[in-house]
């Protein structure tokens, strides 16, 4: 469909992703003509990776939706041969696990409470735009205040594991509770996810945590969902896709949208995209700090993604037998290179691959892929990743008021008229939905 | 205060380290009857000097003096007990390619030199400096102060975390930003954003990782950064520096500060266990059995030794227990102390000059410092390990016979925790790998070696009695700082044994030459109306 240039919209959404679309829908629904532009051709098919917000779910009325995990959630080969499963009932993991150390089955229950309880917490923190620690504002003020009440209510040990354990490396916390290697691995990979950290670096048990919010205790992997599908199906926005859009501003204030040779005017721009590559066109209009700000996001990639074809298995496959495996795969990104023996993860029979570190695909990537799953190097297929997954990586320097850059937090940008929404927003990747409907309800709030 | 009977003490301290005897000397200032206990034949710890070749001396374990918090030089009249603090006025680092990089004591000369590498790092080092000083300024405050309990629900509790974010506020929004990333960053990643020249960042990030199991791109590096830039602010002492007659000098003239208040110090006095009689500390025994009673104990060692090893693990909470078995200490530093009939020279700048009484840092390159660590964390020591060296005889003759030397390297990473465990093969392996790294960069070296003493992390815990060779008594990760120093609930000094307290630098703020946890301990001691 081709549309008139002439009409001037209220809001024009970048990126037809999760985070774009949940955005787009909640300011349709407060009556806002929106048009959303997206550089792909095609949808993405894939199923959104992370954890959907109860809130999203009600309000934008997507009863139908199917928020899934697969049960057993991950299986381990076992040095032995074998496999460790692991399950939603928390009993029948710590069964599994009880074969390979019953002192590791006899802390499970534990472990899986205490961090569901923490996941709890950034559960809390993510349904919000961050805390501003800066404000002068009462209203702001009263609710941190209300937060760390609520922390504070959920017990003691609650508040000691929120202080020892975010800024901990995910090694460290698993060899505080664990002795198997498998069960170190399955669990360590979660820490790793989507970082250019290995398991022993400060931070990553954050970013466990982080992958474990929306998952009920004992599951630690996101869950999966239909999300961007369902939203793409219902009616109340314009989706345009196929040419890539760039933010038009003019003096220092946003009017629109580029696509092509086409301009398109709108009261509100609103991006999905990576931040860099938003501001890259309006560098001129931006003072040098804040550019300085936004190249400094890291944002290296080190995830590639793929299919290895049909491996019959139900469970998903987890290839990462130690934190040490994990820790060396992640020196070869260290110094610029794919790992020699990657981590790799097969989800849905092998239609999904999950492989790290890799920036890039190399001829024999692969060959390696093929080996840690053993199957032939003929049924993988990888894609180079078109830049990092979550617009910057979680690491504690990157989250909360410091994301996507510190100071600007709020999805509102130094440009006018110009708000961000996307995964290099709080709360970040992983998180199916929350940034845009966060960076919503800020713009419906001011304009 | 009634007088105790003789053979009782106000206050024990166990361990005559330097914040153990920065304890003594406070309580005693304060009309305390204190008795220091140290195990060995001499006071100060990890840090003490010791001839250990007829004729040179070394300051065996620590090397270099800067964190000494300047109350502490001011309240104990330090300078008037003989602490003398020289310059320590360059860093030079050789490079790969048989350059170098070097900071001066001139600040213009420095820029000068930097400007030769990269002059958008030149324009750079200044506004970081500022940084650096700025943010410093804005933790200060932090290290003269006893952490409140965040799962506290008392008043001052809450005042106290009020206050701190109050202050935090204050500083404005840069400047906290800066904050966080500094506790949060590696110092690799922290100080890609400000320079591009490798070898300046690979320099810089070494202090990063002084004391710690961490790599320059470990996040939590950009921290100890910070702590060590502590050590630039004050007008006390502008840089890093070397006390006359060694570390030893500066553990010898806060003794004698003590013993000038009336503290008595014994030493070849071992502590073999807390006296407690119903929750409470008594006294304590020593291990030829002989006893002393106190109305208050303190610990100036380790959180590992304080509680586990002083004390049965029946009279502490099962919780706070396991808190401290999981404290992380993991040293990874050795030192090795070198007796030479000449200096060496080195290639990158030949001959005998300014820049041996200065330190040279072998960081060419962040990939080199890196590497060194990867050794380490699969259990090996580093093949070419991360060095700090300085020739304390050219700061202060008195430290060598006439014409002769002592060079004192700082190693790092020597794993506690080492493959197959340390003897006396893979010490000098150990030894054998320092000496040819610098070789390399200072060829001839090997022929002026007279005397060589190789000191792995088992061997500082089994001089010093330090846990696992660990320099901080604990690393300075940032879960093991503040009000998390040593656990949870119990940063503030005090311990679940009631009149049991701990002064150590494995309690707030931490480690270095600093003397603030053991001013911080007596305060609170003193506080408790003990």
């Amino acid at each position: 469909m081709r549309l008139p240039p002439a009409v001037r919209w209220d809001a024009i959404v970048i990126g037809a992703d999760v985070n774009g679309l949940v955005a787009a829908h909640y300011l349709a629904r407060a009556g806002r003509r929106v048009l959303v532009v997206d550089g792909w051709e095609k949808a993405d098919t894939r199923p959104d990776v992370g954890w959907v917000p109860p809130q999203i779910v009600r309000e934008l009325g997507l009863g139908g939706l199917k928020i899934e995990h697969p049960d057993p959630w991950i299986a381990a080969p076992l040095e032995g041969g074998g496999r460790l499963e692991l399950w939603r009932d928390v009993a029948k993991s710590a069964e599994s696990i009880r074969r390979v150390s019953p002192g590791d089955a006899a802390k499970w229950p534990e472990f899986c409470a205490r961090m569901r309880r923490l996941a709890g917490v950034l559960e809390a923190l993510y349904v919000r735009p961050a805390p501003d620690v800066e404000t002068r504002e009462i209203g702001e003020l009263l609710r941190m205040a209300g937060l760390g009440l609520h922390v504070r209510r959920l017990g003691k040990q609650t508040v000691i594991d929120l202080l020892r354990i975010l800024p901990m490396s995910i090694a460290e916390l698993l060899d505080d509770w664990f002795e198997n290697d498998t069960l170190k691995g399955v669990l360590g990979a979660a820490g790793v996810w989507h970082l250019r950290q290995g398991p022993r670096a400060g931070g990553t048990a954050f970013n466990f945590l982080h992958h474990h919010v929306g998952s009920p205790a004992g599951v630690f992997r996101p869950p999966r969902s239909t999300l961007a599908a369902a939203l793409a199906a219902m009616p109340g926005v314009e989706v345009r896709r196929g040419t890539e859009p760039a933010v038009v501003a003019v003096g220092g204030r946003a009017t629109g949208v580029r696509i092509g040779g086409d301009e398109f005017s709108a009261a509100v721009v609103v991006s999905s995209a990576n931040p860099q590559q938003t501001f890259e066109p309006l560098k001129a209009q931006l003072d040098a700090e804040f550019v300085r700000a936004v190249g400094n996001i890291k944002m290296r990639a080190c995830v590639v993604r793929g299919s290895s074809g049909g491996n019959g298995s139900r469970a998903p496959l987890c290839v990462a037998p130690s934190l040490d495996y994990l820790e060396r795969a992640y020196d070869d990104a260290k110094y610029g290179r794919p790992s020699a023996q990657p981590y790799v993860e097969a989800v849905g029979g092998g239609t999904e691959l999950h492989v790290q570190y890799a920036a890039t695909v190399d001829a024999g990537l692969a060959a390696r892929v093929a080996t840690a799953l053993g199957v032939s190097t003929d049924q993988v297929t990888l894609e180079a990743p078109n830049g990092h997954l979550y617009h910057g990586e979680l690491t504690l320097d990157q989250i909360l008021f410091m994301r996507p850059v510190p100071g600007w937090s709020r999805y509102r940008t130094p440009i006018e008229a110009l708000y961000l929404c996307g995964p290099g927003t709080h709360p970040g990747g992983g998180i199916a939905g929350a940034a845009g409907r966060n960076a919503a309800r800020v713009i419906l709030k001011e304009t | 205060m009634p007088h105790p009977p003789p053979g009782t003490y106000d206050a024990i301290v166990i361990g005559g380290g330097h914040n153990g005897l920065v304890t003594a000397a406070y309580l005693a200032r304060a009309g305390k009857k204190v008795l220091v206990l140290e195990k060995r034949p001499r006071v100060g710890g990890a840090a003490v000097t010791e001839e250990i070749f007829p004729g040179f001396k070394f300051t065996m374990f620590s090397y270099v003096v800067s964190l000494l918090r300047p109350e502490i030089i001011r309240d104990l009249d330090l300078p008037r007990h003989g602490l003398h603090v020289l310059p320590l006025e360059s860093t030079v680092t050789p490079m790969e390619n048989g350059d170098y990089l070097a900071a001066w004591g001139d600040h213009d000369e420095t820029r000068r030199e930097l400007c030769r590498h990269s002059p958008r790092d030149a324009e750079a080092y200044d506004e970081y400096g500022r940084l650096m000083h700025h943010m410093a300024h804005a933790v200060r405050p932090i290290l003269g102060m006893v952490p409140p309990d965040p799962t506290s629900f008392d008043p001052r509790d809450l005042l106290a975390l009020l206050r701190l974010g109050k202050h935090f506020r204050g500083l404005g929004a840069e400047r906290l930003h800066a904050l966080v990333k500094l506790m949060t960053m590696s110092s690799a990643d922290f100080l890609d954003e400000w320079f591009e020249t490798d070898v300046l960042k690979a320099t810089k990030s070494a202090s990063g990782i002084i004391g710690t199991f961490l790599g320059p791109r470990s996040p939590g590096t950009a921290y100890v950064l910070l702590h060590h830039y502590m050590g630039e602010l004050d007008g006390v002492f502008r840089a890093w520096g070397f006390a006359k007659g060694g570390t030893g000098a500066v553990s010898e003239a806060i003794a004698s500060a003590a013993r000038g208040f009336g503290a008595e110090i014994r030493c070849d006095a071992p502590v073999a266990r807390v006296l407690v009689k119903g929750g409470r500390a008594t006294g304590v025994a020593l291990e030829n059995g002989d006893e002393f009673s106190a109305k208050v104990v303190v610990s100036g060692l380790d959180p590992r030794r304080t509680f586990l090893q002083l004390l049965e693990e029946r009279e502490l909470p099962a919780d706070f227990v396991s808190d401290i078995k999981r404290f992380k200490f993991r040293g990874s530093s050795g030192k090795v102390n070198v007796a030479l009939d000449a200096l060496p020279s080195f290639t990158c700048m030949p001959g005998v000059g300014r820049q041996h009484r200065g330190a040279f840092s072998i960081s060419p390159s962040l990939e080199y410092v890196e590497r060194a660590y990867d050794d380490a964390k699969y259990g090996e020591f580093s093949r070419r390990p991360y060095m700090d060296i300085v020739f304390p005889s050219m700061i202060d003759p008195g430290m060598a016979p006439p014409g002769k030397h002592v060079m004192s390297v700082f190693v790092q990473y020597a794993p506690y925790n080492l493959n197959g465990g340390w003897n006396d093969t893979k010490r000098e392996a150990f030894g054998d790998a320092v000496i040819n790294t610098i070789e390399s960069f200072a060829p001839g070296l090997k022929s002026h070696i007279l005397h060589r003493q190789v000191l792995t992390p088992a061997d500082i815990e089994r001089i010093t009695g330090l846990t696992e060779g660990n320099i901080f008594q604990g690393e300075l990760a940032l879960h093991q700082l503040f009000f998390m120093r040593p656990a949870a609930g119990w940063a503030k000094f005090r311990t679940p044994v009631r009149a049991y307290y701990q002064c150590g630098a494995g309690t707030h703020p931490g480690g270095g030459i600093m003397g603030a946890s053991g001013r911080l301990a007596a305060l609170a001691i003193l506080g408790d109306g003990a």
